[in-house]
């Protein structure tokens, strides 16, 4: 049986448990990042509401998974941990999507494009930058990664389901 | 039906929505009033079994963590303040209709109530960031409000959703509220203002549900708290919290810095704020 662990605004998840499913709902201008470890066949994915935890440090503490800056680090030393590799870049696939922005926004409500500009200047210098995504638009993405195939659908009210 | 039917379907159907309750009525109506207090809150509330135990329910729920139970009214309203009071007596008398299932937006059950939640949170949140004074608890009130008109339209919306979307992004409408008033011959901010007149709410509230995507046709006076409330519905849309296929379908109205001091740290922090109150908020109902 499949059992699903879902990801809050600000949270992440990693499993290498072939009969999970990791699943995030509606990110809006919210942006996820999911890792596919190859070696290890295990997933992680982290749902980043903001780019710079500057704003506020002493949430940090709490939700690291809340700010591009703090998450990412939160969420490979997890997949570290769970797949027991020193270099976890090695054989790591990332995909991303989420980002979106309302319509005529100004730079200030371009939340979206700005989380997805900080996650990529943080996974570029890694060696992780995503090789698929699916990024910006006006729809509000849903996020279902299956350990076990390491296929990652989205889906959207009144768009159906596709693969990332 | 055409258009002129599907209209004056619409119409005859917030003719026959059941009335507010006297004291949801009343609560809503104090918050437009400058100089209310708590104890005429309680007041209201007090007068109302219903409400008093739901209101007892509310802030001995899990969400709070209290250490001790609440039995007096006056001790829970206290606590719970205002907006939450008025949320719990929203929820009590028109629950079916915050409750009910968007099928013509795609929506779930419930999505109507955490999003006008969600903006009613944001609202009070982005009030104080209002160029001149916008009242709290008023901006909580009609935000709200805002998208009451959603649950009376959506009927009459089935199997358009997608087909909405495609034509936005193919620029034939502008936005979603363009492609209701094309299909219905009126659109959900407009059905929201008759719900609130049926319901004989004071000004702003209906004005909020009509102009809160139109912050810019407001009268002078009531124009900031617009632009407040326009940017709280932009915000809980951000934040993933919609009512299902029209979300981020709508322009944001960038006159909104003469109205709001709103920069990118401090969009970032209503954000937060907004995830936190909310989070509480949510769990509570």
């Amino acid at each position: 049986m499949t059992t699903s662990k879902v990801v809050g605004v600000g949270e992440f998840a990693v499993s290498s448990n072939p009969a999970e499913v990791i699943k995030t709902f509606a990110l809006g201008s919210c942006v996820a990042v999911i890792f596919l470890h190859q070696p290890s066949r295990a997933a992680g994915l982290i749902h980043v509401a903001l780019p710079d935890s500057g704003i506020s440090p002493d949430i940090v503490r709490e939700r690291p998974g809340y700010f591009a800056d703090t998450g990412i680090p939160a969420i490979l030393k997890a997949m570290s941990a769970l797949t027991g590799s020193a270099n976890i870049a090695k054989g790591m696939v990332v995909k991303m999507a989420g980002g979106a922005n309302v319509m005529d926004a100004n730079n200030t409500f371009n939340i979206g494009k700005r989380n997805i500009l900080a996650l990529k200047k943080i996974l570029w210098p890694l060696g992780m930058g995503p090789v698929a995504e699916d990024v910006g638009g006006g729809f509000s993405r849903t996020v279902t990664v299956s350990v076990r195939s390491g296929r990652v659908f989205l889906s959207c009210a009144a768009k159906g389901e596709w693969e990332l | 039906m055409n258009r002129q039917q599907k209209e004056a379907a619409v119409r005859r159907a917030i003719g026959d929505l059941p009335l507010l309750s006297g004291s949801a009525s009343r609560l809503l109506s104090l918050s437009r009033e400058a100089e209310h207090e708590l104890a005429d809150i309680i007041k209201i509330v007090k007068h109302d079994a219903l409400l008093t135990s739901r209101v007892l329910k509310v802030v001995n729920s899990a969400a709070f963590a209290r250490r001790v139970e609440i039995h007096s009214i006056e001790h829970a309203v206290a606590l719970l303040g205002e907006e939450l009071v008025v949320s719990t007596a929203m929820s009590e008398a028109a629950g079916l209709i915050f409750g009910k299932k968007l099928a013509g937006y795609a929506a779930e059950e419930g999505e109507l109530w955490r999003h006008n939640l969600k903006t009613a949170i944001a609202a009070k949140i982005l009030a104080g960031r209002a160029r001149r004074p916008v009242p709290h608890e008023l901006a909580f009130t009609c935000g709200l409000l805002h998208d009451l008109g959603k649950a009376v339209i959506s009927d009459y919306l089935l199997h358009t959703a997608g087909k909405i979307r495609q034509a936005i992004e193919e620029k034939k409408f502008a936005d979603y509220l363009a492609a209701e008033r094309a299909i219905l011959g009126i659109d959900h901010a407009e059905a929201g203002y008759e719900l609130c007149r049926r319901w004989q709410l004071p000004s702003p509230l209906p004005e909020a549900c009509r102009l809160h995507h139109q912050p810019a046709l407001a009268p002078p006076k009531w124009r900031p708290l617009l632009y407040v409330v326009h940017l709280a519905d932009i915000v809980a849309m951000m934040s993933g919290v919609g009512t299902g296929a029209d979300a981020l379908q709508y322009s944001l109205d960038r006159d909104y810095e003469q109205q709001v001091d709103l920069d990118e740290n401090g969009l970032a922090e209503v954000m937060l704020r907004v995830e936190r109150e909310f989070a509480q908020a949510a769990e509570a109902f």
